[in-house]
């Protein structure tokens, strides 16, 4: 009877533990991975259907505008400003100093302590390789048009510009004889008060206020060299004539060597009483040259000076409208390319310190002597940097440069590298106090934590601005920049010492007691014991408290201090070309933040995950 | 009183290889707030000598010998440690402190310091032994311990019996003349419980003075000199062994054994 039952209930595995075997194709692998993660149910699937169109859609708008209508130039013209503000440009080599301490440094101290991917490495290389490359590329990319409205009520422009040899100038009359002519058709610069005038008139054709049937100019087009004698294209004098009856005409010239050209437009008025009708001049093969800088470089002297015509309109970028580029090349050529001649130089010296200071720093990471070479040339940075950018009372090499003018990144790096480095043990000493067994120092440092952490940050800003001078007249002669980096450290140790302080309620009592059982003092404990591992497990929210605070940084702005959004700020408010591009300015000052803020975090989530800050249990 | 005091330290630290007690407790009591934990304790422990401390969770046994090293403040009677009184003098807490080892039932190591920097702490920041005598030393107290392959690994990645051994070796680095153990292995399993017993056996052997709190009755048998048995904050029975095991007087005692056995 019982023979069969124990039978079911007894097992023995046999002794070999049978084979391990593959999983199912489909669970592994890249099929696998989507299987698992993408499709694994119809919800997620429609998820991911519905999050990737969005997505999809999302960048390629952007990117469309980025590639065919954004004007970059704003970046381009501007990287000075938005680096290092107003800075005395006599001055500016102490900011690029400072901006190459700080490279060489990072690169030593990544060298010895840390390590840098080698996806980082090939983005970097990868960069530098455009650099060189892209501009070669772009050379022989066709410059887009540019736009000139002929207009009755003002006598026409005379378009001067530097041609080189063997250039192609191709210009076309396009008389507005009806509505759909008032579109631009052709991308490019268009002459900003053409700009005007075309959308005046666009808008007056729409009303019904001009009709545009009534064509009535005749106009004549030349171009002319540099002694303003006329040039030929195909045996004949390169001319358009334009009449009421024949309205439009081209023509095409291959310019015959380097200098100054000449697009001369001339209307015939003594013919006509009745002066009416608009026509655009399309000119393409000329390059938007800024003729200040032909003067500036020198250039003026090699080519002569410009010839001498009445209302001239020269190629230089400020005086044209940008509409946008017509395919990708062009975008290449036009917005990637100057940016890419403006950073090369500085890119390239970067990139040399900072490989050069990583070399030496993983050749020397074992050796104390460059450890401690390190160390001691990050603590003496932030002294050094201090006085390389203020300078020295009464020096001839270092004079004085208030904080004042200090501004753009320079100035949003310097609040937060002076927030971060005064905050942090002041954050630390706040929280200790926080625990202390002395009521005094805990009831002190308890109020003003709440205190700080209970008014915005803009109040005390202002505080700092205006009313700390009032209570102590002493104050008012500080500096206001370093009245502000006062104020950003205040704010920010408050809430740095809420963090560590819920990082010393983890560490377990049981750790205080076998340090004190060991003959440990209460620094030795807190030192050793305590505060390691307090902060070790709290890194996530002391370096989001200081993203935090290098993006609070911008507040500045709002008592007076030009830091990276003041400054771009007042670029796009202050100088009217530039007034159509805040987009673009205000969206390279978001890529500054964002790539700064990763950089910040990405070291964090490395300190968490590495030998020397994980907490082992 | 203060000359009584006087004239304890000054017998005690005359000759330390005579038979006077290296701990005197007299009439210690201590209070968590309302509650009495300790009542009127008095035990004398000789050098060399391993007493054992067993009795009920609850019974007062751990909170008296955190008073020992001063865990815990007791509010009446004396507590003379090799000669100091414990006292509120700062000096003398730290005093005692280097004089007593102590292991705990979680084990309390420091977890992100390696086994190795877990035993140096102490010897470098408090007696500021150089670096490399220190690690000389905490790598023959590892081998002695029998984990001399894991000095550089960190606590996490040591077993519970591990752990345990290394916390005895950061004990027995500050060279205690005392060590303190607060139910070692009660937080091991059955297997690693061993491991950790019989590193203290070798301990005991070697003449050490130990104060050991333990469930572990087997190791209270073969090891003690002497068996201290806790109920409600006070000594009900106290003796050797094979008194304590074989013919305890106490109807306590008795309950307690009966069960346990």
């Amino acid at each position: 009877m019982r023979a069969p039952d124990l039978e079911r209930q007894i097992y023995v595995a046999p002794v070999e533990p049978p084979p391990a075997r593959r999983p199912p194709v489909t669970s592994v692998g890249a099929l696998g991975w989507l299987r698992a993660n993408l499709f694994s149910s119809w919800a997620n699937s429609l998820a991911t259907l519905v999050t990737g169109a969005l997505l999809l859609w999302f960048l390629g708008t952007f990117v469309a505008w980025a590639v065919t209508s954004a004007q970059w130039s704003v970046v381009t013209n501007n990287l000075r400003l938005i680096t290092s503000g107003l800075y005395p440009r006599a001055e500016i080599w102490r900011v690029e100093l400072t901006a190459a301490l700080l490279v060489f440094l990072t690169g030593l101290g990544l060298g010895i302590w840390g390590r840098v991917a080698r996806s980082a490495w090939i983005a970097v290389l990868v960069a530098l390789a455009a650099i060189v490359i892209v501009p070669v590329l772009a050379a022989n990319i066709p410059v887009p048009p540019v736009h000139i409205l002929i207009e009755p009520q003002r006598s026409p422009s005379s378009l001067v510009f530097v041609g080189a040899a063997g250039d192609e100038v191709r210009v076309v009359l396009d008389p507005l004889t009806d509505e759909a002519d008032m579109a631009v058709r052709q991308l490019g610069y268009v002459e900003s008060q053409s700009r005007t005038a075309w959308s005046t008139q666009a808008r007056a054709v729409q009303t019904g206020q001009l009709d545009l049937s009534n064509y009535n100019l005749s106009l004549r087009v030349r171009v002319l060299d540099a002694s303003l004698s006329p040039l030929s294209a195909s045996g004949n004098p390169a001319t358009i004539v334009s009449t009421p009856e024949a309205e439009s005409g081209s023509l095409a010239v291959t310019l015959p060597r380097d200098g100054w050209y000449v697009i001369e437009v001339q209307r015939d008025d003594e013919d006509r009483d009745n002066n009416a009708g608009y026509a655009w001049l399309h000119v393409e093969g000329v390059e938007m040259f800024p003729s200040l800088e032909v003067v500036r470089s020198g250039r003026a002297a090699e080519l002569g000076p410009p010839p001498d015509v009445e209302r001239p309109l020269y190629t230089e970028e400020r005086a044209y409208r940008f509409e946008g580029t017509r395919d990708f090349p062009e975008f290449v050529s036009l917005q990637v390319r100057p940016f890419l001649r403006t950073i090369s130089a500085e890119a390239f010296i970067g990139f040399g310190l900072f490989a050069n200071g990583w070399i030496i720093g993983s050749l020397g990471r074992r050796e104390k002597t460059v450890r401690r070479a390190a160390i001691a040339g990050w603590i003496l940075a932030g002294p050094a940097i201090l006085i390389i950018l203020y300078g020295v009372q009464g020096s001839r090499t270092l004079p004085v440069v208030p904080g004042s003018v200090w501004g753009g990144l320079l100035l949003t790096i310097l609040l937060t590298f002076v927030g971060i480095t005064a905050s942090f043990p002041l954050g630390v000493a706040l929280a200790l106090g926080r625990r202390s067994d002395l009521p005094v120092i805990k009831w002190t440092c308890t109020l003003f934590i709440e205190v700080i952490r209970g008014v915005p940050l803009i109040t005390i800003l202002f505080m700092a601005k205006l009313i700390v001078p009032f209570f102590w007249s002493g104050l008012s002669n500080i500096d206001l920049t370093v009245r502000m980096m006062i104020g950003l450290t205040l704010f920010s140790a408050a809430y740095l010492a809420e963090n560590v302080r819920g990082g010393l309620q983890i560490v377990p009592h049981g750790q205080i007691e076998a340090a004190r059982a060991l003959g440990m003092n209460p620094l030795l404990t807190t030192s050793l014991i305590v505060l390691p591992q307090a902060l070790r497990a709290v890194i996530p929210a002391i370096v989001g408290q200081f993203i935090s605070l290098f993006k609070d940084t911008s507040l500045v702005a709002v008592v007076g201090l030009f830091e990276l959004v003041g400054i771009v700020d007042t670029i796009v408010s202050g100088q009217p070309i530039y007034r159509p591009y805040q987009r673009e300015a205000y969206i390279f000052v978001a890529i500054i933040y964002f790539v700064i803020s990763y950089a910040m975090s990405d070291v964090s989530r490395r300190l968490e995950t590495s030998g020397a800050g994980s907490v082992r249990r | 009183m203060t000359m009584q005091q006087e004239e304890v330290r000054v017998t005690t630290n005359s000759n330390n290889n005579s038979r006077e007690p290296i701990i005197i407790c007299r009439n210690v009591n201590k209070w968590f707030g309302n509650f009495h934990v300790l009542k009127d304790i008095n035990l004398e422990v000789m050098p060399q000598e391993v007493v054992v401390i067993i009795g009920p969770s609850g019974s007062g046994k751990s909170t008296f010998i955190r008073c020992i090293n001063r865990l815990e403040e007791h509010q009446e009677g004396q507590i003379i440690v090799d000669g100091i009184e414990l006292s509120h003098d700062v000096r003398n807490i730290a005093a005692i402190r280097s004089e007593i080892g102590m292991v705990f039932q979680q084990f309390n190591l420091f977890p992100h310091l390696t086994v190795l920097q877990n035993i140096t702490l102490a010897p470098r920041f408090v007696r500021r032994q150089p670096r490399r005598d220190a690690e000389k030393i905490a790598l023959q107290l590892l081998d002695r311990v029998g984990i001399p392959e894991q000095a550089r690994k960190y606590p996490g990645q040591l077993s519970g019996g591990q752990q345990q051994r290394v916390a005895i070796a950061r004990a027995l680095a500050m060279q205690p003349k005392i060590m303190l153990f607060d139910e070692p292995t009660s937080a091991l399993d059955p297997e690693m419980i061993k491991e950790v017993l019989d590193v203290m056996k070798e301990l005991a052997q070697s003449g050490m003075t130990m104060l050991v709190v333990t469930h572990e009755m087997g190791f209270a048998r073969e090891v003690a000199d002497r068996i201290v048995f806790f109920d409600e904050g006070r000594i009900v029975e106290m003796g050797p062994p094979e008194h304590f095991f074989h013919n305890p007087q106490h109807e306590r005692t008795k309950l307690f054994l009966s069960q346990i056995l």
